[in-house]
């Protein structure tokens, strides 16, 4: 402890805990970015790789929505699925608008422009869905959103005919490129990128007065209108924003860069506890965190197939091995649960919280709450010292 | 499809759309002509312009340009009168002249809902009158008669009680009804002679689940009632509650069999104090662990923490459940040894009869559990001193505390009985269903709706909602005009009804206010 | 609060880090073994959403093979005995999970074949991972037709796989065509004129109830269809609708597996509907589980079935010896896949050893197509390949690299808590062990 605490004053005293946070990310950033080019890694770190991008896009905008903003959606994979399935219906069918009698057949619409309209029918629906769920609260709020989730996985599952069931809706080749090498590294770097930009604009909507007054919001709703925050409209603005976020990330990510084709059982309620999972892990409420949280978790997922611990003090098991193999396949899941339980209930903030904290060098969650529960009588003057 | 050149045509097709355009560039120049404070926004004159051109035509403009007050009056309201009617006019016209009544119900329908919904509550509002239940009252009734309901609603803002809402409710319902007989003849829902047979069949078999169903959200009302959490560890709770009575039967069995040396099997109905026991342990040394920090206030931010923990603590028993049990169905012997009660066929009149109406015996045996242990609760909760206090926690917390209840003991009671019920429920179902570890995620999302409609933290209203949840699933199936969508769409029909609680009338048949 | 958090989440994170694998298990030594170990990819789901059940069967005949395998001295070849070992991948029943799995058991584990697969999607999803990587694949339980035709044939965009010249893919399961038509036929046989099918709406029951029903329809049967979503557990209301037609259907085939399949039959039979003697009760393989079934379906005796794999009459050694493994570790009768993937284990053997090498997939491939093997199944053989590349007019595109024959089977419950084994095989008749082609409810052959 003594010796942490001189390399903590050293580093203080030097370069500052900040600005070695921001080369720790820089550096952890150029890692990723080198590392497709890494010859001795095969392609199959590559897909993890991926999906672990795309699991981070999802689990930080999720903690954007419900971390920050306060609205516990559950139908964050239902409005992922929406613009996935937009996309693959409108390349594959057209655009038939009945009423106005206009048909666009699908040979006029590519990949991108598929992606781009599934990604604004998914904010249109979140613009409806944030409107309907301005009414509710908490725990009523999680249980629409279950509903609808539920509702929409039914209904793709049910009209086969259309959605392609069970069997999946396959979407657009969004990159038309042979070499299969080539292809898994541009697939890498787009949905990398993708999360980078997502995770900018984020944290640009985080820090703007936007952001601020969702925060004021959050802890007291009507404190935070009687100050003038226009409650509805930014309620719903951010709804609809994580929304396409999530839509985009599933349309690109379902148009054969992540996985060629979208299934209904990904739009259970299981996948959505996971993202939920990884974001409470990583930490709620910080962007970079539930990206994290995220993308080690799936990472760790992966990994962890097959567990051999070898025993000391030469013990033996029943078989004479001197190796304890634990394969978690069937546990690795309540092993979660477990994790997810305990950083709920004795690191509230996620698993990495302390290490964000430690290098930012100040302390902004327990601030808040800190000054909530002393001055619970007089909200407004704590939520006006945040917002200034 | 013949489309004939009447004036109705003529006048959607061209001057309906040439008078909507006059009244979109004529009106904002009206009210800016105004004086400052009878302002009115200049999108707000636009849409009204629109409106009332195509429905009204030269009529509704002129109306508008000399007295643009009444724009969000009378003006307003005839035109969207006349706009939804031509709609739906132009709509027939162009389709099957059968279906007037189906575009009633798909069309006119809820957008007469929506329209009753959006205006009349803000009628009441203004009126200063109590606006309780007229947002429901009004949505339905404008399912059920259309425009007429704001003849009934508007001006006198009625009070309005539940009478409005059933009768409302039983309207639109024999609308519906209706609509049926006249479409889908040959379903058996509406086919003469057997449709009483075959309603009450269903209606029966929505009881006897619905009631099933109740019991299970019985625990969660409690829970919500007491503490003001909804646990969404309820579903595996009551899977599990299934296992231990599984587990209890198999080995209690295989136990009492050995020792006697004669073959004894255990009546599944042993099984359900057992689990009982067994999950009210587990639940409350979880609450004690996991939530009461959050009633001592050392944790921010309460309802999602405690969705996030409850939720985490349901992942974890579910998927230990798995790797413990497998994931093989299993299923416990019958609670009695008859298949089926049936209520033979009786012939009435020479062309009318009743029956046969079949009932699992299983099933109706579990129902009479699920009654004995809900009015056992009720019970408890009215005449024990504990369950007074119980329910003198969920009304005030600190009035409780004051007269010698104490409230973290009180917390934990709850949050024990509503597990000890769930797992009760599970281990009442055992013996009908085939059990896995997953099965507790579809059942908990019945008993979500349930406990919404019934009101949360109202125990008489878990019971109304599950029946009546229970009948929608059973006539949602058996009713569906396609037998393939009908089946499919089972859960849907009842999550459909939960989102609409949620958004007409969030505390539910009997609910209070929200915490 | 700084110091303590950190140090807290660090123990939680290295707690993390020692669940790294770190290294493989060692099994017995009996022979005298080289130093590199074959490793074979077997894919099955062993989580939910996919078929857990279905799964866990899969990878313990996958450990049961590469265990007997081992127990024999391995794999020979050229005179060194190679050690076996089958690692099993989570395809979660999930085609992106399936295909990311592939990649892991290909790439990083460097696997010398592929063995498995249970859903279909699945299979579909991961085939074209398998024949880019050249890995010679044996596919134990997928049973949509377009999984062998696909070597020939374009599928959803694909292009024949041996187009390359080189098709890596084998098949030893069933397709749906050639299980829907057994049921078909003895159905017609016994001269049915209207059935119900109740279908689920997933990848496996939609394809195989279009075909049973186009089957039907074509012999003159009236045919009315109804999906159900998987995990309904309450289908009374469904049941009720069925029991109030004038006249009751003569057949109710039950397109649908696990615990749902098991809940409909009950409630199918104890509301009086099937088995009657008006109507004929069909369920599917999974009722071959006979433990499982009459633990769940009380009532459900002289309901049909249709058994995929070899009739519990006909078992070899080889099977008897398996079965009783699996009884011991599940308590019920081994399932048509798990002597499948026991199989295939068996066969990527046979054709290593034949093709002289474990690396070189082409020779492998060669080795596989010329298969001359008897095993728990019976024995095993691709009748089109590379060796015999011409399919003749009016063959299906599917039977290529299929072994040509999967027995199908009809078998009935004729007692109470009867053991399957002990089930009467009713079609076709060349099987038939009662002499009978189907057992009215309340009599005995």
């Amino acid at each position: 402890m003594a010796l942490f605490k001189r390399v903590e004053n050293a580093i203080d005293a030097s370069i500052g805990r900040r600005r070695l946070g921001y080369i720790a990310l820089s550096l952890i950033t150029l890692y990723f970015l080198w590392f497709p080019n890494d010859a001795s890694q095969s392609d199959y770190y590559k897909t993890v790789f991926i999906s672990g991008f795309f699991y981070a896009i999802m689990a930080s905008s999720w903690a954007l929505l419900a971390g920050i903003a306060g609205q516990f959606s559950f139908g964050h994979m239902a409005f992922m699925g929406i613009g996935a399935y937009v996309a693959g219906l409108i390349a594959r069918d057209g655009i038939l608008v009945a009423a106005l009698g206009i048909q666009v057949g699908p040979d006029y619409i590519s990949a991108v422009g598929a992606i781009l309209i599934g990604t604004i029918v998914a904010g249109l629906v979140g613009l409806v869905i944030g409107w309907l769920l301005l009414r509710l609260r908490s725990a009523y709020l999680a249980l629409f959103t279950i509903a609808f989730s539920e509702l929409f996985r039914i209904m793709m599952l049910t009209e086969y005919d259309y959605t392609g069931g069970s069997n999946g809706l396959s979407l657009r080749q969004l990159l038309e490129i042979a070499d299969v090498g080539v292809a898994r590294q541009v697939e890498y770097y787009l949905m990398f990128f993708l999360l980078i930009v997502c995770l900018l604009a984020m944290y640009w909507v985080a820090n703007s007065p936007i952001g601020l007054f969702l925060r004021a919001m959050r802890e007291d709703e009507d404190a935070a209108s009687a100050l003038g925050v226009n409650v509805v409209r930014y309620k719903i603005a951010i709804f609809v924003f994580t929304s396409m976020i999530v839509g985009l990330a599933g349309a690109i990510f379902y148009s054969d860069v992540g996985s060629e084709r979208i299934i209904p059982e990904q739009l259970e309620v299981l996948q959505m506890s996971l993202i939920i999972a990884y974001a409470v892990i990583g930490g709620m409420e910080s962007l970079i965190g539930a990206a994290a949280g995220a993308f080690i978790c799936r990472y760790m997922l992966e990994a962890m197939r097959k567990v051999v611990i070898g025993l000391p003090f030469g013990m033996t098991t029943a078989d004479g091995s001197t190796e304890f193999v634990w394969e978690p396949g069937a546990w690795r899941y309540a092993l979660f649960g477990v994790v997810t339980v305990f950083t709920l209930r004795w690191m509230r903030n996620g698993l990495l919280y302390p290490f964000i904290t430690w290098f930012s060098g100040r302390d902004i969650a327990m601030k808040e709450t800190v000054s909530i529960r002393a001055d619970d009588e007089a909200a407004p003057d704590a939520l006006e010292g945040g917002s200034a | 499809m013949a489309f004939d050149l009447n004036l109705t045509t003529l006048w959607l097709l061209f001057a309906g759309p040439l008078w909507a355009a006059v009244g979109l560039l004529l009106l904002p120049r009206a009210g800016s002509s105004k004086s400052a404070d009878e302002a009115i926004p200049a999108t707000r004159l636009q849409i009204a312009g629109v409106i009332s051109g195509f429905a009204l035509g030269p009529l509704g403009i002129s109306l508008f340009y000399i007295a643009p007050a009444l724009i969000r009056r009378a003006t307003l309201a005839a035109g969207i009168v006349l706009a939804v009617f031509l709609a739906s006019q132009a709509l027939v016209r162009v389709t099957d002249p059968q279906l007037p009544s189906v575009l009633w119900l798909l069309l006119a329908g809820p957008l007469w809902a929506g329209i009753a919904a959006y205006f009349i509550p803000r009628q009441y509002r203004a009126v200063e009158a109590n606006d309780d239940n007229v947002l429901t009252a009004a949505a339905l009734g404008g399912f059920a008669i259309g425009p007429l309901i704001f003849g009934l609603m508007w001006k006198h803002s009625p009070k309005i009680s539940r009478d409005w809402m059933i009768a409302f409710g039983s309207l639109g319902a024999w609308q519906i009804y209706t609509l049926f007989a006249i479409h889908n003849p040959s379903n058996p829902c509406v086919a003469a002679p057997f449709h009483i047979t075959y309603l009450t069949q269903q209606t029966a078999n929505g009881v006897v689940i619905g009631t099933i169903y109740s019991l299970m959200a019985v625990g969660l009302t409690l829970i919500y009632s007491v503490q003001g959490i909804v646990s969404f560890a309820h579903g595996q709770l009551y899977m599990v509650g299934g296992y231990f009575s599984f587990y209890f039967l198999l080995f209690g069995s295989d136990a009492l069999s050995r020792a006697t040396g004669v073959e004894i099997s255990i009546n599944p109905i042993l099984g359900i104090p057992v689990a009982g026991v067994i999950v009210f342990i587990i639940g409350a040394v979880f609450e004690r662990v996991f939530l009461k920090p959050m009633h001592d206030g050392l944790i921010e931010r309460v309802s999602e923490y405690a969705i996030l923990i409850t939720f985490g603590f349901g992942f974890f028993i579910e998927y230990t459940t798995l790797a413990i049990a497998g994931p093989f169905p299993q299923r416990t012997d019958r609670f009695i040894e008859i298949r089926r009660f049936t209520f033979p066929r009786t012939q009435i009149t020479d062309d009318f009869f009743f029956g046969p109406i079949n009932i699992i015996g299983d099933r109706a045996f579990a129902m009479v559990i699920g009654i004995v242990l809900i009015f056992a609760l009720l019970y408890f909760l009215q005449r024990t001193w504990t369950g007074r206090g119980l329910r003198a926690t969920s009304q005030d917390r600190q009035a409780a505390a004051v007269t010698g209840i104490n409230p973290t003991n009180m917390n934990t009671l709850s949050f024990g009985m509503g597990s000890m019920l769930a797992a009760m429920s599970g281990a009442a179902l055992i013996p009908i269903f085939a059990w896995v570890p997953w099965v507790g995620a579809e059942m908990v999302g019945r008993s979500y709706v349930i406990v919404v409609l019934g009101g949360l933290g109202s125990v008489p209203g878990a019971l109304v909602g599950g029946i009546i949840v229970g009948i929608v699933e059973a006539l949602g199936a058996g009713c569906h005009p396609d037998p393939s969508r009908g089946a499919a769409y089972k859960e849907a029909f009842a999550l459909v009804i939960f989102a609409l609680v949620l958004l007409l009338k969030p505390t539910g048949l009997f609910g209070r206010e929200q915490h | 609060m700084n110091r303590k958090a950190l140090s807290l989440s660090l123990i939680a994170l290295m707690a993390l880090l020692a669940l790294f694998p770190l290294g493989i298990a060692q099994a017995d030594e009996d022979c005298e073994f080289a130093d590199y170990t074959i490793t074979l990819g077997g894919l099955a789901p062993m989580s939910a959403p996919g078929a857990v059940a279905g799964g866990v069967a899969m990878d313990w005949a996958f450990a049961q093979a590469a265990a007997d395998i081992n127990a024999a001295c391995g794999v020979e070849i050229d005179g060194a005995h190679y050690q076996l070992e089958v690692i099993t991948g989570d395809s979660e029943g999930s085609p992106e999970r399936g295909q990311a799995v592939a990649e892991r058991l290909i790439l990083e584990d460097e696997v010398d074949g592929m063995v498995g697969v249970y859903h279909s999607a699945v299979g579909l999803a991961t085939m074209g991972v398998m024949e880019e990587n050249g890995i010679p694949t044996i596919f134990s339980e997928p049973w949509n037709d377009n999984v062998s035709a696909n070597g020939i044939r374009e599928f959803d965009g694909a292009a024949p796989r041996f187009d390359d010249g080189i098709d890596h893919i084998f098949r030893i399961s069933p397709t749906s065509s050639m299980v829907g038509s057994v049921v078909t036929d003895w159905l017609i046989a016994l001269g049915v004129q209207d059935v119900i099918l109740i279908v689920e709406n997933t990848d496996y029951g939609q394809p195989a109830a279009a075909d049973e029903q186009a089957r039907l329809e074509a012999a003159g049967v009236t045919v009315s269809q109804i999906d159900i979503e998987l995990g309904t557990e309450d289908f009374v209301p469904i049941l009720s609708r069925i029991q109030a037609r004038a006249m009751p259907p003569d057949a109710i085939r039950i397109v649908v597996t696990g615990e749902t399949s098991f809940n409909l039959t009950q409630q199918m039979a104890e509301l009086g509907i099937a088995p009657t003697p008006e109507t004929i009760c069909v369920t599917n393989q999974i009722a071959f589980q006979h433990v499982q079934y009459w633990a769940t379906v009380p009532d459900g005796n002289y309901c049909a079935f249709n058994r995929v794999g070899i009739i519990p009459s006909l078992f070899n050694e080889l099977a008897v010896e398996l079965n009783t493994g699996y009884e011991e570790a599940f308590g019920d009768i081994v399932p048509s896949f798990g002597m499948a993937s026991y199989d295939a284990v068996w066969m990527m053997k046979d054709a290593m050893e034949r093709a002289g090498s474990y690396s070189d997939a082409a020779a492998i491939v060669a080795a596989i197509e010329a298969s001359d093997i008897t095993l728990t199944q019976g024995r095993y053989y691709f009748d089109y390949g590379a060796h015999n590349p011409d399919l003749p007019e009016g063959t299906p595109a599917y039977m290529w690299h299929q072994w040509p024959d999967p027995i199908v089977t009809v078998m009935q419950y004729f007692e109470q808590g009867q053991s399957s084994l002990e089930a009467a095989v009713v079609y076709p008749e060349v099987y038939q062990t009662h002499g009978s082609a189907y057992i009215a409810p309340g009599t005995s052959p």
